[in-house]
């Protein structure tokens, strides 16, 4: 009777994790879109603070109030981190505003970055984080360029800025007008090119060996043994899924005159 | 409050020995700057409202130990060091005029994210 019996309770495991396994990922999807509208549970992901976003947000439109000048447009990603998107003329009054303005204070620059989008009009993109200690919150101020329009050095209002800079010179080539001490930081001396192009080949354009007949190092222009292919590089994959269910949400203003 | 206060406990920032006097002077400056301005602009406005709020806490007062305490933002010092820096950010504003319109639209496409494929 026993053995009847496990096997039948055997059986009905068995259909249970079929079962389950048919039925699982459906409930899964279902548990996942639902995430999205309400809090985020899982302990692994960080959590969005509503009060902290509703204050970026009304710092954001405060900053588009202040300078209707040169913001030309206000968002915030990733659910909490606050962008603002600059014109190129208005960068260093911007990065001003935030570093000195009492309700402001962003006195730390982190981190300058640079972006390359080959297909955009300006295809440089210069990104600045900023911290504020004082009220403990962080915004990035984002601002474009092409390949000879100079922007505003920002050492002037940030010292910090100088060798990020000098960075993003070596390896976008970006020119910052005003800047003290504007040369190559990262690549090796007598380099040539922007590393960091997107049409910047990833073998780079010259190889460096060691010459035991001359007894140095020589620099000669790369040759790859197989012969020129061209490769599909695009993959068939979506590139950003991220932004498919998380989009950036625009700060609109309350000003009319904007609009 | 009968202590003299001997550090700010920053490093670099020494001791004021009058805040009360410093804050109320560059307050007093960050005002007639502000007044240069057009009275629409909306840095004005806001600026004036927070330095007001300022100075009438120093009106209030002349204990610095309660200045910090009613305006809730740091050591006098830190205090005066803010005020400072609007100063001189409401003297450079002056020449960049921030409140006119925007000076150009971005082209078509560039703060789209993710990019269109080219």
């Amino acid at each position: 009777m026993s053995f009847t019996l496990r096997t039948i309770n055997v059986g009905r495991n068995v259909a249970r994790v079929l079962f389950n396994k048919v039925c699982y990922p459906v409930s899964q999807t279902v548990a996942y879109k639902s995430d999205q509208s309400q809090a985020e549970n899982r302990p692994t992901v960080a959590k969005l603070d509503p009060l902290q976003k509703s204050q970026l947000i009304d710092f954001g439109k405060y900053v588009s109030d202040c300078l209707p000048k040169y913001v030309q447009k206000v968002q915030i990603t990733s659910g909490n981190e606050l962008e603002v998107l600059v014109h190129p003329d208005g960068i260093i009054p911007a990065l001003q505003f935030f570093k000195d303005h009492h309700s402001a204070q962003f006195v730390n620059l982190v981190d300058i970055a640079g972006m390359d989008v080959p297909s955009r009009p300006n295809r440089f993109e210069i990104i600045y984080n900023l911290l504020s200690l004082r009220y403990n919150s962080r915004i990035r101020v984002k601002t474009y360029t092409d390949e000879l329009t100079p922007i505003d050095s920002a050492c002037e209002v940030f010292k910090a800025a100088n060798w990020y800079e000098r960075e993003i010179w070596d390896m976008y080539g970006v020119f910052f007008a005003n800047h003290p001490d504007l040369r190559r930081i990262l690549t090796d001396y007598g380099f040539e090119g922007h590393p960091f192009r997107k049409d910047f080949p990833l073998s780079g354009y010259v190889e460096l060996r060691y010459d035991d007949e001359q007894k140095r190092v020589v620099v000669e222009p790369l040759e790859l043994a197989q012969e020129f292919r061209r490769f599909e590089l695009s993959a068939p994959w979506e590139q950003f899924p991220n932004f498919r269910g998380n989009p950036v949400e625009e700060v609109t203003t309350a000003d009319p005159k904007k609009e | 409050m009968g202590l003299i206060k001997k550090t700010t406990g920053l490093m670099g920032l020494a001791v004021n020995p009058n805040p009360h006097h410093t804050l109320g002077a560059l307050y007093g400056k960050i005002i007639r700057t502000l007044q240069k301005m057009p009275e629409e602009s909306v840095y004005r406005k806001y600026t004036e409202q927070i330095v007001r709020e300022r100075a009438a806490v120093l009106q209030q007062t002349k204990d610095s130990f309660e200045i910090e305490q009613k305006i809730n933002c740091g050591q006098a010092e830190e205090l005066i060091i803010q005020a400072e820096n609007e100063l001189n950010l409401a003297r450079k504003m002056l020449n960049w005029k921030p409140w006119e319109p925007l000076v150009a639209k971005p082209p078509k496409g560039q703060w789209d994210w993710p990019p269109s494929k080219a």
